[in-house]
């Protein structure tokens, strides 16, 4: 941790003045969170009785979205890393939210390949078999949130205590 | 330019809105005009908007005039609590006003929409009482040859203001109350960021849509998703307003903070236009494969930018606190 933590990427991410700073990183981590979680919702919310008449086999497109954000927060989330291992690596909360990013993932996988890709269900087979991922997958992302913002508020060390 | 200067500019906008537009409202019944009643409903919304910043800039006017001998720290005490009461009034109107708007819109049942005009009659009447009150208490702070001589200590009230300062807070107990312990505060920014992702994925797939990405979607059940995003920025409208209620300090005297809300300003406009202009007939039967028509992607395009402003401005608040200076 130290060693990361004396590195001059993460000096500088940490103590730049620059507005291309953290804040800057912390913002993409924000638009990732926008576009995965947004558009994850939308898909589960549909599947779970909202708005019928949204056809479903179009939304599939937003799945493109949804990488799109994990790929933005998995660039972003390893920067964040970066400039404060300490401050994560020694929080449990940490390996809570990685835990529960590792199930989302994996649930928001299984609706891409057991509900969006196979192009002959009908609507109401999608919805049978999406349902309970659905349920699963906004359950996951509003703990990710939550695990994501308690990290500014439950952290032990900021940076190395020694 | 400056906060105090800002506040002066803005703060009749909020009791002069709510007075016109329940004026409107009153009439519209009384004539029987859909019309003017949907006018009246956008005034409120508007007067509802436009009273955040005027309520946020008042930290600036207060800290500006701090100091001087002629100002009593009681009487701007008193004018920020009946402004704190006056606020959730007038913000629940506006909310009550876009909920009449939509229903408007859905033509939903005769019986939810008389309990909506209802509603909004009673709270735009309390909020059109509470915003006179506010500005003869703000009025006070600067005019003593308005001011009765009791009032100099501010302690005293006489009549109806003495039923409505009862309800009104201590801004300073209030603070205290946002933030009993950090786990509240938690509490509001975790429902801050979950309403963000709400708002960003019903507003951004209908935004996406009229820009042509999923055209095989209809456009009229994407554009049904809006009751979502209003109560997603219900939500965040209220644990921003806590916030700020917590910490005014920490964020009015913010660059980022400021540039926030003139975003929101704009996409307020940006909505106002949209179905104001020939631009949601356009697409609002659009079905699937046909594309939106300039006007209609340019308001989408905007918008989707003026969101992302929004998200990039509130996570720079932090580092720019304090960027402003008070005079």
């Amino acid at each position: 941790m130290r060693t990361i933590e004396e590195s001059g990427l993460s000096t500088w991410l940490r103590e730049s003045e620059s507005p291309f700073g953290f804040y800057f990183v912390l913002l993409f981590h924000t638009f990732g969170l926008a576009l995965l979680v947004g558009a994850s919702a939308v898909i589960d919310l549909r599947l779970l009785g909202i708005e019928r008449e949204i056809p479903l086999a179009p939304l599939k497109r937003l799945f493109g979205i949804m990488w799109s954000g994990f790929a933005i927060n998995a660039a972003s989330g390893v920067l964040l890393l970066i400039a404060y291992p300490t401050k994560a690596l020694t929080n449990p909360v940490f390996y809570t939210k990685m835990t529960l990013i590792g199930f989302a993932v994996w649930v928001m996988t299984n609706l891409r390949s057991r509900v969006f890709n196979d192009s002959t269900l009908s609507e109401a087979a999608m919805i049978g078999r999406g349902r309970t991922l659905a349920t699963w997958s906004l359950v996951l992302w509003v703990g990710v949130i939550t695990a994501g913002r308690l990290l500014a508020y439950t952290y032990k060390y900021l940076t190395f205590p020694f | 330019m400056n906060l105090a200067y800002l506040h002066l500019v803005l703060n009749h906008f909020p009791i002069i809105g709510t007075v016109i537009g329940l004026g409107l409202f009153v009439v519209s019944f009384v004539g029987k005009n859909d019309d003017l009643k949907r006018a009246s409903l956008m005034v409120l919304a508007a007067a509802a908007l436009l009273a955040l910043p005027t309520f946020f800039s008042g930290i600036g006017a207060q800290r500006a005039i701090r100091g001087d001998p002629a100002v009593s720290a009681v009487l701007i005490e008193r004018h920020e609590g009946a402004a704190i009461l006056a606020l959730f009034f007038m913000e629940i109107a506006g909310a009550l006003a876009l909920v009449g708007l939509w229903q408007r819109h859905r033509v939903s049942s005769g019986k939810a929409r008389s309990w909506n005009s209802m509603a909004i009659l009673l709270f735009s009447v309390v909020t059109a009482g509470l915003m006179a009150r506010v500005g003869t208490t703000g009025g006070d702070i600067r005019h003593p040859e308005i001011r009765l001589a009791q009032e100099v200590t501010g302690t005293r009230e006489s009549g109806l203001s003495a039923i409505v300062h009862v309800f009104e807070p201590s801004p300073g107990k209030f603070a205290d109350l946002v933030l009993i312990n950090k786990w509240w505060w938690a509490f509001m920014m975790d429902l801050h960021f979950i309403g963000l992702a709400l708002l960003i994925g019903t507003v951004g797939i209908l935004n996406l849509r009229m820009l042509g990405f999923a055209k095989q979607l209809p456009v009229a059940p994407l554009h049904r998703l809006t009751p979502w995003a209003m109560g997603a920025f219900g939500i965040n409208a209220l644990t921003g307003i806590l916030a700020f209620i917590g910490m005014p300090n920490y964020y009015a005297f913010d660059v980022a903070f400021w540039l926030k809300m003139l975003a929101l300003l704009l996409l307020g406009l940006n909505v106002a236009a949209f179905y104001l202009t020939d631009a949601f007939r356009s697409v609002e039967h659009l079905g699937p494969g046909e594309d939106a028509p300039p006007l209609a992607k340019f308001f989408a395009a905007t918008s989707l930018v003026l969101w992302f402003a929004v998200i990039a401005l509130g996570r720079y608040i932090q580092p720019f606190t304090d960027t402003l200076s008070v005079r």
